[in-house]
Order: C-alpha cells, then structure tokens, then sequence
C-alpha cells in the first residue's frame, strides 16, 4: 500500500498576510509625509520663530504668535488677497463658460476624428509650464508687436500698453489663465457628461426639445462633483500662482498684479524673513481648507 | 557733510589697503604656477550672470586652468535669483567657493561673516601676488564694492558705471551736435524736440520696472543729482527733503518725453529701443556698450554717442553699480587659498587689458591709460570721468537695503503711475523704511550706521 500524498489546501490568498496592506501602504505613507506632512509641521514650526536666514547671527528665537499678529495687521498683505480673490473672480467664471461651452460642443456626436484631436489639444495648454505661459503672455501683450495688439487692431481700435497699464495688466494675466485653465474645466465638465446614461439622456431628448432644460436638470448633477473639485483644485492654484505672473510682469505695474503668492516669495525670498513667510502661507492654507469646506458644503451632490 | 563723508571713506580705505599686511615685494614676475601648485586639482564653485563682463572672463578662464591646475566651474544664472542661491547656499553650508558681490550686498555679506577679508591671505606671499596692488583699483570701487566698515572683502570685478548712451544721428536731425550736459537741458532743451508720439519716438526712456530696476535705476537716479538721498545722517528718511522731492518731481515730469509703459521696461527694453531707432537717450549702465555696438543687436553702428550722465543742481552723481568677488567662507581652508588665487588673476593688472578686449569693464586704472584702449572703446573716457567722483553709497549697502528696495520698488513704481502723489509715495516708503531701520537696530544704538 502506498501512502497517496494528501495536497495541501490552496491558501485563500497566496503571500498575503496581516502585513500586507501595510507595505502597500507604506510608500505612498512615506511620500506623503515626506513631501507634505513634514515640510508643513516645518513651515509651523517656523512660523512661531524670528527665522531671517539673511540675519544668521540674530539667531532664530521663539515669538509665539508675533510671525502671525505681523501678517493680519500687514495692509499689503490683505490687498493682495484682496486682488488675488478679484482675479480667481475674475478668471474663473471665463473658464467655466468657455469650459462648459467646450464641454457640450465635444459630447455631440459626430465628427470623431476632430473630436479626438481637440481632446487631445485640450491637454496643451496644461501641460505647458508656467513660466514659459508667462513669457507667452509678454510676447502676446507687448506694445509694439504682441498679437494682442494686432487683434484689436483689426477692430479699428489702437495700439494697447498692456503691460504698462495698471488695468491691462491685470486683465492680461487673466487671458493668460483663461486660456490655459479653460482646457481643464473643459475637460473635468466632458467626464462628467461622459457619466450621464445614453438612455436617460435619449429620454430626455424625446421629452423636450430645449437644450438648456435637458442641461439644467439632467447633466448639472452629474457636473456637480467634478464642477466641485474644479473649484477647489482652481482656488489652491489661484492662491500659489506665481510663476506665469511673475514672468509675465513680476507683480507690476506698481502693484497691479501683485497676488498674494508674489507677496509672499518677495517676504520669503527677497527680504528672507521665513518666519512672517511661514505664517502667510499656513494662513494661506487655512483659507483654502475653508474655501474647499464652503464649496463641499454648497455645491457637492450625490448623483442619485 | 558729503565732503566730509567721501573724506572719512577715504581714510578708512588707506586704513583698510595699510592693514593688509605686509607689502609683498613690488614688481616681481608672480609665478602664479608655483603659487598655485599646492592646490592643483582644487576645483572652484562660483555663480556668474549672463552679461558681458562674465562671459569675458569664461574666454579667458582656460589660460587660468591651464597655468594653475584649478578648475572654475561657474554656473550662469539670472541677476534677480543671484543673491537667493547665493544667501541659500551659504546657509545651507552649500559648494560656493567664491562670492558674486553685488555692491548692494557686501554689507549683508561681510556682517553675515560669509565672505573673508582680503587681509587673511594678502599677508601670504606663498599665494599672493606681488603686482596686486590695491591701490590700481578705482578709489571708488574698491571701496563701493568691496569694503565695508573699513574692512577689504571683495575685489572689483564686474564694473559699470551709469552712462547716457545717445542717438547721434537723432540728436543731428534735432539740431544738436552735442549731448545733454545737464538734466535741465534734457527736459527743457532737448527731450521737447526729440519726442513725436505719432512716429513713435521718444526722447529719452528711463528703465523702471518693479524689482532693482526701479529702485535703483529709476528712484535713486533722480534723487543723488538733485541734492537729494534716501536717508539722512541719522539714517531717518530723507525723501521729504527739498532736493529729493525735486527729484522724484522731474522724473514725474519728465515722463510724458518717455515712451508710454515705461513702468514695465526692464534694461532690455530700453537698450532695445535705443538700439532700434525709438528713443533718442537713455541712462543705462557701461556694460551694455557691447550690445549697442553688435550689428546683430543694434541698427545704431556709427549713431551710437556715449557720455557721461547728465548733472543735476548737486553735480554729476551718476548712478554706480557693480559686482566684486570675494572668498566664501564656507570653503575649506584650501579651497579659500585656490579661490584667492583665483580673484587676484581675474582682477589683475595683467589680465584687465585682455579681459577689456573680451567685452569685460575692468576696475583697474591703468588699462584706461592706454591710448588703443580709449581709441577703441568709447565708453571708457566718460566712464572713467564718472568714477573719479561718485557716491558709494548710491545705494546704501547695509543689509536691510533688499527690504527697503521691495518698498521702493513698489512705490516708486506707483508715484510714476500715478496711483499715489509724489508726497504721498515719498512719506509712505519713509514710514515703512524706518519700519524696517527700527526692527534692524539702527535707532537702539545696536547697529552702526554704515551704509
């Protein structure tokens, strides 16, 4: 008689264990606490310290809350906020329009090859960097040979300072976000369209004929979430541009376009005080949990 | 009390130069190879900007590294992120070898102990050399660029002085064979005629971009040759004074002869427009002569005129600015030695004549004496006249000057826009200036009042 060698039940999950979600976990825990958590606990940490690294041999004491008491009674502070909101009022409702307005264009049916090509378009104007976006903007708008000019030229009116002018500056720095943010809400709205079912839309269709109908009470609530996470992502991006500005007119003319990002590389890296730079961009980051709140809190719906 | 101020500087660099250290013995041939040949295979960190008087010294750095063994290895970056790097990457006990001094940082520098005093290594005639002769430089920038509180820390490198370069051929047309000899004439006399807004052509432009550019090209140019300064002896603001606010008025006033945006024209702009036939003058400093003589840069070939900056009812305070090298103390002590060798040679009285032919300003004086020199370059004999008599402290070097030249900055740029009166502008940056002086320890008797 021959022993008949009895197989050993299959394990249920082959090399998984008590640990295991642990090291899957665990890169994206350690990235996360390396490239933010610590350099947050850090900025706090600055914060509540005189911390001017063009100042070594005044040490870097502790001053409690004077870094933040400095910040909230700072005027140039609160006006750059100030501008810094009137831009992303300003900017982003363009970028809604002509988003939503991009967004429904590319849903119809039809035309799939030009339909696929703009998709792919869409993505340029994102992906190029900031800075090259702000020296774009300084061609665009120069005085004697920007295309700006060119265009309004055509229209019978004359050559424009952009630049040089206190309004037309600002309103240049907003072009310039339009058109690279525009693709992106265009592209956040085309998913979210993507996401309404055929049948209830086909429905929707036999039942009327409007089309703001059809986009007011079948398509807005599956925007909604996208359209909310579009207003967060925009207002953390509003709040740290720097790069296409500072490019584009370094914050000028006076102050003209002087975002709160500016302001605070200029105490950060000019004048080196990382302590008050430390305190502005916490309180930078406090507004934009609050901000995310209020948006979550008024425009979030669940799809039904 | 300028006098006495030009007086008290001047005793200070003799007392400086004298306490160098023994004298090495004079005239001798410096076998900079023997110097050097403890420290070959040394290799030198050091930031350079991308202008005239560096790439100059990149042509001519392979005859250094091959005589010495000692590689530079340079990095070029832009003049608004020098100091950043450089203040990061002393703190950050980073490579830099050698410090690009800015005249308006040598305070923050040396009182940050991030640079050597030349004394240190001057006494050492194994890396010294012989011909150094400290008193070859400038007065003027020497003193400007590498000393503070006394104490030689930097060597004259990178050297301009504010010029007007001119239109000949413009000024012809106008009926003017001469340039401006004072800013009276350019407002009055001169600017009226050359200014046609409808063929868009401009008498003069003035840089005045928010950053450096206003604060010191645009602010402090008008205020010096009107009698005028940022602060007073007390180191209080002095821009409610009668001679300052007559400054900053004729640079308001003087803006309508000035192409329309003036506000938003960095140097290049104004070279530019120079350069291409739009604006008949402009103040700029000596070491944009390079590009205005470049057929591929300039249509102004023969047109091109060069004089000193107009005088002001106080005089002709031109504008001054420039960059001295120095050793970063952060190197190791070997490196420092390599990098001081280094600095001599780049600086010396035997390289200025071919680092002037490579497009480089030297801050030596005996260069300038060579008659193929001054044929050849017309920059050098108002340049030179402009540094026989100056203002060191133009802009005054102590470290609380980046602060104070944001504030500048921001409202200089305002008062020629018109957002704020030339009063209101002028009350509002001494405010927030003394602010700054106040915080630093200027008022408490914690500071000396350097500048």
């Amino acid at each position: 008689m021959t022993d008949v060698p009895v197989p050993k039940p299959p394990r249920a999950h082959p090399g998984y264990g008590r640990l295991t979600p642990l090291w899957f976990l665990l890169p994206a825990v350690v990235a996360l606490f390396a490239i933010g958590i610590y350099p947050t606990l850090f900025a706090l940490v600055t914060s509540l310290r005189q911390y001017n690294i063009a100042r070594v041999r005044d040490g870097f004491p502790f001053v409690g809350l004077a870094n933040y008491a400095t910040v909230l009674t700072d005027p140039t502070f609160w006006q750059t906020l100030g501008r810094t909101g009137a831009f992303f009022c300003v900017a982003l409702p363009f970028e809604i329009a002509f988003g939503l307005g991009i967004a429904l264009l590319l849903h119809r049916p039809g035309l799939d090859f030009l339909r696929a090509l703009t998709r792919v378009s869409l993505v340029i104007p994102l992906a190029t960097t900031y800075a090259v976006v702000g020296l774009l903007g300084r061609l665009i708008f120069n005085r004697d040979f920007g295309v700006a000019n060119s265009l309004i030229g055509l229209f019978g009116f004359p050559a424009f300072d952009w630049l040089g002018d206190v309004n037309g500056a600002f309103a240049a720095i907003c072009i310039m976000d339009v058109w690279q943010w525009t693709p992106f809400c265009a592209l956040i709205f085309l998913s979210g369209l993507s996401m309404v079912p055929v049948e209830i839309e086909e429905a929707a269709q036999l039942e009327t004929g409007s089309r703001w109908a059809l986009l007011t009470h079948v398509q807005l609530p599956y925007l909604l979430p996208g359209f909310t996470a579009m207003l967060i992502l925009r207002s953390a991006d509003v709040l740290k541009l720097f790069d296409v500005v500072f490019t584009m007119t370094r914050g000028g003319p006076g102050a003209a376009t002087e975002l709160i990002s500016i302001y605070i590389q200029r105490v950060g890296f000019r004048v080196f005080d990382l302590g008050v730079a430390s305190a502005q961009a916490l309180l930078l980051l406090v507004i934009t949990i609050v901000l995310a709140r209020v948006y979550i809190r008024f425009f979030y719906r669940e799809i039904e | 009390m300028r006098l006495l101020r030009h007086a008290a500087g001047a005793v200070a660099l003799a007392l400086a130069t004298a306490a160098l250290g023994p004298a090495p013995a004079k005239a001798e041939a410096w076998d900079i190879a023997k110097a050097a040949a403890p420290y070959k295979g040394t290799e030198l960190h050091v930031i350079f900007l991308d202008r005239p008087g560096y790439r100059a010294i990149i042509k001519l750095l392979p005859e250094f590294e091959k005589q010495t063994g000692i590689k530079v290895s340079y990095e070029i970056v832009p003049y608004e992120n020098t100091r950043e790097k450089e203040v990061l990457n002393f703190n950050g006990q980073g490579d830099l070898s050698i410090a690009l001094v800015d005249l308006v940082w040598i305070g923050e520098f040396a009182e940050n102990g991030w640079i050597q005093p030349v004394s240190k290594f001057s006494g050492d005639a194994s890396i010294t050399d012989p011909n150094l002769n400290l008193k070859g430089f400038f007065p003027l920038l020497l003193d400007a660029f590498g000393t503070w509180g006394g104490t030689t820390y930097g060597l004259p490198f990178d050297n301009y002085s504010g010029l007007l370069f001119y239109n000949k051929c413009m000024l012809k047309s106008a009926g003017f064979d001469k340039p401006p000899a004072t800013w009276d004439e350019v407002m009055t006399t001169y600017a009226p005629k050359l200014t046609d807004p409808a063929k868009k052509q401009y008498g003069y432009a003035l840089q005045s971009l928010r950053g450096e550019t206003q604060s010191a090209d645009s602010f402090m140019r008008m205020l010096w040759p009107f009698g005028g300064s940022l602060l007073d002896k007390t180191f209080h603001s002095n821009l409610m004074s009668k001679e300052s606010q007559a400054g900053l008025d004729f640079r308001q006033k003087l803006m309508k002869y000035m192409p329309p945006g003036i506000v938003s024209w960095d140097h290049a702009e104004s070279v530019n427009a120079l350069a291409q036939g739009q604006v008949a003058m402009i103040t700029e400093w000596s070491a944009f002569y390079p590009t205005l003589t470049d057929p591929k840069t300039s249509k102004l070939g023969d047109c091109l005129g060069v004089a000193p900056e107009p005088a002001g009812p106080a005089g002709r305070l031109p504008a001054l600015g420039g960059f001295s090298l120095a050793v970063a103390s952060q190197a190791p002590e070997k490196v420092q030695k390599a990098a001081w060798i280094f600095i001599q040679w780049a600086t010396s009285d035997a390289i200025a004549k071919p680092y002037v032919e490579a497009g480089g300003v030297s801050g030596r004086t005996a260069v300038y004496d060579d008659p193929a020199i001054r044929a050849h370059y017309s920059f050098v004999e108002p340049m030179v006249a402009s540094w026989q008599k100056g203002v060191p402290e133009f802009r005054p070097r102590f470290p609380s000057w980046p602060a104070i030249s944001e504030i500048v900055a921001e409202f200089g740029s305002k008062i020629m826009l018109g957002e704020v009166s030339v009063e209101q502008g002028s009350k509002e940056i001494g405010t927030r200036m003394e602010a700054v002086l106040q915080k630093d320890g200027y008022y408490d008797g914690k500071k000396k009042l350097l500048q």
